[in-house]
Parts: structure tokens; C-alpha cells; sequence
């Protein structure tokens, strides 16, 4: 019975696994906020380095990972699958539960298996400072880790309300050099109009990135950097599911069902796009691939797929995404890296061509699903997580019922240890079960810019 | 120095004790079963909290109705502003009101039931805000404190007091004693809540004033509204500013009704309403939760019967709520007088937040009739508050 299962150093993955080299149908361009007609490379160029517009666009099913990224990779990955053994047995099911445990990388999750790459392109263009978003601090503590390693400047705008409830994770992104400004901020065009709009918004995912990508975009030596969504971020997170496929092989297993949580998609993409490779590719057609979103912003559940803008302030490039519309400012819920109104369009493509699936959970079903994952096999995961763990529960519970042994793999994607707050308030019996108002939705969707 | 204005029912809570239902109008009664007086006990409790604090000045009425349970708290800084002889009665509690109200209170702290709260409430209305140390038979009214330890909580804080709207309930006295309970909201208070000073810490996320989010939920319904469909709006503050949002003046304890942005009926009782949908091919009715214990119907919005409620149908109930209301109702109830048609809100209700949010909240069911209702099949979940 073994309960780690662990590659070597060497086996790190030496390329990343390019999801877009196997859709049936090509994915829609992005468009330009003002034309509403295809960018090229040239409009992104302001705020991106050619490498990673390049791999944004790409359909080669392979892109190598650099050496020198391997290199800091072997900080923590490999990162260890575990067999949930005791989690089975406090169960009494007869599916076989894996999880990838990301939460080993220094800023505790998987955001810096694209943070590395993404700084190491843009020193690599000559780039000298990032300017940043960050939700639940997870990918700015990740992105602050890996300037640092370049000796890039770095500028984290924080949703406010993350940066109120999570003061450690900026104290990290101190520790590692880099500035963190909670968002809406005075310092930019769209900030203070935001904060002329509404002086105590709790801030929002679309909020800061529309104040970084302003950032970027009017300092030469700067460049944006967005910690999900985007078809490169999606791509580098693959080493997840590339390791799990081969953890999985030295057990001589293949999973039934891969779950991940979803706020922008990454995790989920990283852990799931090699998966659903196999399953496009008819080698594994039935594997069974869930993203677990909260019910307080489901997108992939109850959003429209249609284009809208990636930011609150219309900046970004309109995408063909699962949406809630741009100008949606989700609650303030524990889990805030998932506060997201939009969706990878990769992932939003998977899930609307019937790829993938997803499901929503309300904030107390979540913390319920973590507080026993924390109590069989020690791990006290991130609210975001939580989700996926959730998921799994599940999904193990149901093979209970059906007798089936599945095996269940999922991303363990980061630590909850600066979350103890929402811990707490889930024992005291504070948590609120947000939900979106599904019924109003049209009215919601109805703000979102009509293309022709 | 805060100025706190204090006063006893001496009476609150004897009736209770001895099987009266209530003490109004019965207190010899309950002093003949041996019932004796416990509101000072409990407002003893509060008090003692509050001995030490120096930032406070208590103003109080003489004798059993004040002076005498600060003195036994071992509070030395107050100072009688009305005096009274004989029996308490709801006059003096009036007229205690007022005197501290003209004395420039900052705050009226009473101890009593909802008797106690709408008397002082004819006094100085929404003038000042009114908190209560629960001690009656009937508290109805969301002006108390969960508990007396509470109370002093809240009066001891050094942040600014976050104010809410609290109902204050009227129970028809001589009903109730014969078994049936007929609640109306009598008026919306102002009363000091918690949420700022503790909720925000430990919950950690934010939440916004009861101000802004009853903007919110006003500008989200203004414009989910469908042209040509009519909108009942019930009672309190929340449907108030729902109605300031499309432009209309609305009643603030009564039952109207909106079509197209104009109003088309108002403080209509249930017959006019019933009149009113029978002319209507299409109606919602948007509802806020009443009372401390949070009623979606059955406390302060009777007009709104079931038969009404089956006329526009459950799926047809938008309820909507401030965060701060919610949080202090953590079970929803519905007692329309018709127990199968409770039954049919299903176990969870949708309840409009803030914009585009909402939050899923529990309604008590009586287990009884829910398997009475699922036996015979009529059972609906309506988890989604408009079609």
C-alpha cells in the first residue's frame, strides 16, 4: 500500500502539453475591446513578451519547457501524489482516491508553476518590472517569488477585501521583495474611477487586473503578468496533470474522474488538459473531468458563453468565455482566488463542448468537505481547494452508493494556512452560503457588449 | 460622556412566569398566582457589565421603573430625569421616553417585552435609537439584544454604534390569550447592532452598511423588473427603498403595489389585493422577512394571505433581505396560516442580498406536514424566487 508515489527529479516533464493542438474546432480569437475585431501579436506585445504571445496562439501540441526553468522547478517538483487511504476508509468507499499535492511549492500552490516561466520570458525580453493581480494572494505571493528569482521589480495589485483578510500573504510578497497595493488603488486611471464609483468595494479579481494591465501598459520597462485564464497560464500548469498521468502509471492506474477547483481555470486546466487530450484523442474517451466552482460565482454552471471583456475596465481583449459579465462583483466569500466573473476560454470550450463538466458548491458544503479531508489525512487546504475536495467527496460517496471503484484523482492545489480566519469562521457558524441569483441571470448577462 | 436613558417594566415578564401569555392589563392576576418581578434580575445583569464605565451617564426614571436596579447594579453615575408614583404604567413609560429624548439622550436602553418597545416607540419614534434587555413574555420586535450580557456588549463598545432596522411588532393582547397569535408591524425602529464592531473580525470578509446594501438590492430588483408584470411589495424598510429606487413613495408598514414604475395601489389590505391580482394577468411579490425571528409571511405582512400567495405563486416571492438582517436569522419562517402551503416553500429559500447576490437560508418545516405534504404529492421546491 503505498501512499506516496513520487517520480525523481529527472522526470520533471520537459515540455508543456498544448491542449489547443487537439480541439476539434479552433478556438475564437480574442478580439479588440474597441474594433471588436482579432488582435494580433502586435496588441499584446505593450504588455507581453513574444515568447508567451507566442505560446498564447500556438497549436503545436508540445512546447519545451526552458532548462533554466526546470532548474528552479526542482525546488519542489516533482510534487508527491498520495493514495487518500484514510480519507477512503473514513468514506467506506470502494473508489480509489488520488491527490496531487501542490501546496509543496514555496508560496504553497500550484501558481508557481506558470509564475517561473512567465518571469523568466520576461527578463529573458528585457523586461525589468511586473506589474500584477492578485485575488487571495496565492498568485502574487507566487509571482513575487519568481521576480525575485529574476531580480524583477513587482507590483501586486490585491483585491481589497483579500488584502484585509489575508495580511500574511502580503507580508510573503514582502519577504520576497516585491510591493503589494490593495485594489482599487489611487494610483491608477481605473482605480480611482472605480473608487469614485464605489469608495468601499471590496474590490474584485476584474478590478485589479484592469489596474496592473493600465500599469504595464504606461511604463516601458513593464510588463502585465495574469496568474490564470490566459492559454499560457493554462498551458505551464499542465506539469500537474503530466506528472499525475505518470504517478498514476508506476501504480498501474488510470483515473475515472479528474476534479479541480475553478476560479480562472488554471489548476484545473493543469491537472485536467493532459486528461482531456487523452479523452479527445479517443484514448481515454470516457474519463470524466469535473471543475468545482462556488454557487456564490458560477460561471462555468451558470454563466453564458459568449465574448466578454477579462477586466473590469475594459483593457483586456474581449474572450469567448464562460461569464458572468465583466462588471459582476462577486461577494466577498473565504474562497477568493475563485472570485472570478469569466473563465479560461480553453477550459470555457471544454466545458461547452461537453469535454468537461462543471458543478457549485455553496461555502459551508465546502468547509464541511475540508474540515475531513484536515481530519483523515492531515492537510488543512486553501478555501479554494476546498472545492475540489469537495468534489471528490462526492464523487467517492456516489461509488459508495453504486458500488463502483472508480479511481479519483484530484489537484490538491495550495495550503489554507493563511486561511485560518475562514477556518474560524466556519466554526463559529459564520459562513454565509452565497449564491448567485440563477433565475436573474438574463438581467445579468445583459450588460455584457454585443458583437456582431 | 454618552448619555444612556434607562427604564423597567418592573412588570415585564410576570405574566409569562405564571401561564398569562402576556402582562399587560394583568398584573394583578399574575401577582395573585405568586408571579414576582424579574425584569430588575434581568436588567441587573446589563447593568452590573456597565458599573465601571466612565464613559457613560445614565439618565433613569425613579424608583422600580430605573433607580432602583442601577443602585443594586452598583451604578454610581446616573441621574433621575422622571419620577412617578404608584403602579408603572405604559403612560410613564411614554413620558419617561420623552423626557430622556428632550434631555439629549444618545440612546434608550429598556427592559421589557414588545409592550415596552412600542410605547416607548409612540414616544420618540425613529428619533432615537432603542435597544432592549429581552424580558417580557412576547418579544417579537428585533429591537433585543439576544441576551442581557449582550446588551451591555453593545452599549460598551467604543466604536461608533452601527445602527439597523429593527421591527417593532404589536400582538394583539386579548387573541393571543385565546390561543391565536395576530402580529402586525407597528414601526421600524432604529437599534445599535453588532456587526461592526465584532462580525467584521471574526467573519473576516466584508460586509456593507445596511444602507448601501439595501441600495443594492433596490438597484438589482429595479432592474430585474419585467414591463406589464405587477409587483406587490410588502412591508419595511428594504421594499421601502425598492420603491425610492424606481421613483415611487411607498408606505412603510403597508402592502402597495407597482406596475411600469408608477404605484398602483397602496396600504391595501387583503380584500383590495385580492381585488387588485384577480385584474392582473402576471404579479410578484417582493417580501422581507419580519420581526426578530424573521417571518417571510404570517408577522407584519398578513395582508399577504395564502390565498393571495397561491393567486401569485410561490415561484413568484422574491424575498429579499440586508446582510445584517439575515445574519441575525439564521432560520427563515413562513406561517401563512395555511400549512400545506408552508410546507410548499421547500426546506431553502433564495434571498436577495445585495446585487446579483443572494444568499440560500433554511425555513423551518414542521416535520409533520412536510411528510404530509410529500405523501400527497403537492410538494414544490421553489429554490428559485422569480420565473
Amino acid at each position: 500500500m503505498q501512499t506516496k508515489i513520487l517520480l525523481d527529479e529527472d522526470q520533471i516533464p520537459k515540455r508543456w502539453y498544448n491542449v489547443q493542438a487537439d480541439l476539434k474546432t479552433p478556438l475564437d480569437p480574442p478580439l479588440h475591446p474597441q474594433t471588436q475585431k482579432p488582435i494580433g501579436p502586435e496588441d499584446l506585445s505593450a504588455i507581453f513578451p513574444m515568447d508567451l504571445i507566442r505560446q498564447e496562439v500556438t497549436t503545436d501540441r508540445y512546447i519545451d519547457i526552458p532548462e533554466e526553468v526546470q532548474e528552479v522547478f526542482r525546488l519542489w517538483r516533482p510534487s508527491p501524489l498520495y493514495r487518500a487511504f484514510r480519507l477512503e476508509k473514513f468514506l467506506k468507499t470502494p473508489a480509489k482516491i488520488y491527490y496531487k499535492w501542490e501546496g509543496v511549492s514555496p508560496a504553497g500552490s500550484h501558481k508557481t508553476n506558470t509564475s517561473i516561466p512567465q518571469a523568466y520570458y520576461n527578463m529573458k525580453a528585457g523586461i525589468e518590472r511586473i506589474a500584477t493581480e492578485t485575488g487571495a494572494g496565492q498568485w502574487g505571493s507566487a509571482m513575487s517569488f519568481a521576480t525575485m528569482l529574476y531580480d524583477l521589480e513587482c507590483t501586486v495589485y490585491m483585491v481589497r477585501s483579500s488584502y484585509t483578510q489575508k495580511p500574511y500573504r502580503k507580508s510573503m510578497m514582502h519577504v520576497w521583495g516585491a510591493e503589494c497595493i490593495p485594489s482599487p488603488s489611487t494610483r491608477t486611471n481605473a482605480g480611482r474611477a472605480m473608487l469614485e464609483k464605489d469608495p468601499d468595494t471590496p474590490g474584485s479579481l476584474g478590478m485589479a487586473i484592469s489596474e496592473a494591465v493600465e500599469d504595464a501598459a504606461s511604463r516601458k520597462n513593464t510588463n502585465y503578468a495574469l496568474g490564470s485564464v490566459l492559454n499560457h497560464v493554462c498551458l505551464h500548469q499542465t506539469v500537474i496533470g503530466l506528472e499525475c498521468r505518470e504517478q498514476l502509471a508506476m501504480v498501474d492506474d488510470y483515473p475515472d474522474v479528474v476534479i479541480g477547483c475553478v476560479g480562472g481555470g488554471s489548476n484545473f486546466a493543469g491537472i485536467s488538459f493532459p486528461f482531456a487530450g487523452d479523452k479527445l484523442s479517443g484514448k481515454h474517451k470516457d474519463v470524466d473531468i469535473i471543475g468545482a466552482e462556488p454557487a456564490s460565482c458560477p460561471t462555468l454552471t451558470k454563466g453564458l458563453f459568449t465574448y466578454d471583456l477579462a477586466d473590469e475596465a475594459g483593457y483586456t481583449p474581449l474572450l469567448k468565455m464562460f461569464t458572468l459579465g465583466h462588471d459582476f462583483v462577486p461577494p466577498s466569500m473565504h474562497a477568493g482566488g475563485l472570485r472570478y466573473h469569466g473563465d479560461s476560454p480553453i477550459v470555457s470550450r471544454l466545458v461547452h463542448d461537453g469535454v468537461m463538466r462543471a458543478v457549485s458548491y455553496h461555502q459551508g458544503e465546502v468547509f464541511d468537505a475540508a474540515q475531513t479531508f484536515a481530519r483523515t489525512e492531515g492537510i488543512i487546504v486553501a478555501p479554494e481547494t476546498s472545492h475540489a475536495v469537495k468534489s471528490a467527496i462526492d464523487e467517492a460517496l456516489a461509488c459508495k452508493k453504486t458500488g463502483e471503484d472508480k479511481t479519483i484523482l484530484f489537484n490538491c492545489s495550495g495550503h489554507g494556512n493563511f486561511d485560518m480566519s475562514a477556518y474560524d469562521a466556519y466554526y463559529e457558524g459564520k459562513l454565509v452560503d452565497y449564491e448567485y441569483p440563477d433565475a436573474l441571470i438574463k438581467e445579468a448577462i445583459s450588460r455584457i457588449p454585443k458583437i456582431s | 460622556m454618552r448619555r444612556i436613558g434607562f427604564l423597567i417594566n418592573p412588570v415585564a415578564g410576570m405574566g409569562g412566569a405564571v401561564g398569562l401569555k402576556g402582562t399587560d392589563g394583568n398584573v394583578e392576576e399574575a401577582r395573585r398566582r405568586g408571579a414576582l418581578p424579574e425584569a430588575q434580575n434581568r436588567a441587573k445583569v446589563t447593568l452590573a457589565l456597565l458599573a465601571r464605565e466612565s464613559g457613560i451617564m445614565f439618565v433613569t426614571c425613579s424608583g422600580p421603573m430605573g433607580e432602583d436596579a442601577l443602585v443594586k447594579a452598583g451604578v454610581q453615575n446616573y441621574q433621575i430625569l422622571y419620577h412617578y408614583r404608584g403602579d408603572s404604567s405604559a403612560r410613564n413609560t411614554r413620558q419617561a421616553a420623552m423626557a430622556f429624548k428632550n434631555a439629549g439622550t444618545d440612546l434608550i436602553m429598556f427592559c421589557g417585552g414588545d409592550g415596552t418597545a412600542r410605547d416607548i416607540f409612540d414616544a420618540i419614534g425613529r428619533d432615537l435609537p432603542i435597544l432592549g434587555i429581552p424580558a417580557g413574555v412576547k418579544m417579537y420586535s428585533a429591537v433585543f439584544a439576544i441576551d442581557p450580557i449582550t446588551a451591555a456588549e453593545l452599549i460598551r463598545s467604543d466604536d461608533e454604534p452601527v445602527l439597523r432596522d429593527s421591527e417593532i411588532m404589536d400582538i394583539d393582547e386579548e387573541a393571543y390569550r385565546a390561543g391565536q397569535l395576530k402580529v402586525r408591524l407597528y414601526g421600524i425602529a432604529r437599534t445599535p447592532g453588532s456587526e461592526g464592531k465584532v462580525q467584521i473580525h471574526k467573519q473576516v470578509f466584508e460586509e456593507r452598511d445596511e444602507e448601501r446594501a439595501k441600495m443594492e438590492i433596490s438597484r438589482f430588483i429595479h432592474e430585474i423588473m419585467i414591463p406589464d408584470v405587477l409587483y406587490v411589495l410588502g412591508a419595511g424598510t428594504t421594499t421601502e427603498a425598492i420603491a425610492r429606487d424606481i421613483g415611487v413613495n411607498k408606505t412603510l408598514l403597508g402592502v402597495d403595489a407597482i406596475k411600469n414604475g408608477s404605484t398602483v395601489a397602496t396600504d391595501m389590505n387583503e380584500k383590495t389585493l385580492w381585488d387588485l391580482l384577480r385584474q392582473e394577468h402576471e404579479a410578484k411579490i417582493i417580501i422581507s422577512p419580519i420581526g426578530a425571528q424573521g417571518f417571510i409571511l404570517g408577522r407584519g405582512n398578513q395582508q399577504i394571505s395564502a390565498r393571495i400567495v397561491r393567486r401569485v405563486g410561490c415561484g413568484n416571492i422574491i424575498v429579499v433581505a440586508t446582510p445584517h438582517k439575515l445574519r441575525e436569522t439564521p432560520v427563515l419562517y413562513v406561517d401563512s396560516g395555511d400549512s400545506v402551503l408552508d410546507a410548499e416553500f421547500g426546506d431553502t429559500v433564495l434571498v436577495v442580498s445585495g446585487y446579483q447576490m443572494a444568499q440560500r437560508k433554511r425555513i423551518y418545516q414542521n416535520e409533520t406536514i412536510q411528510r404530509k405534504v410529500k405523501s400527497s404529492g403537492t410538494h414544490e421546491n421553489p429554490d428559485r424566487p422569480v420565473t
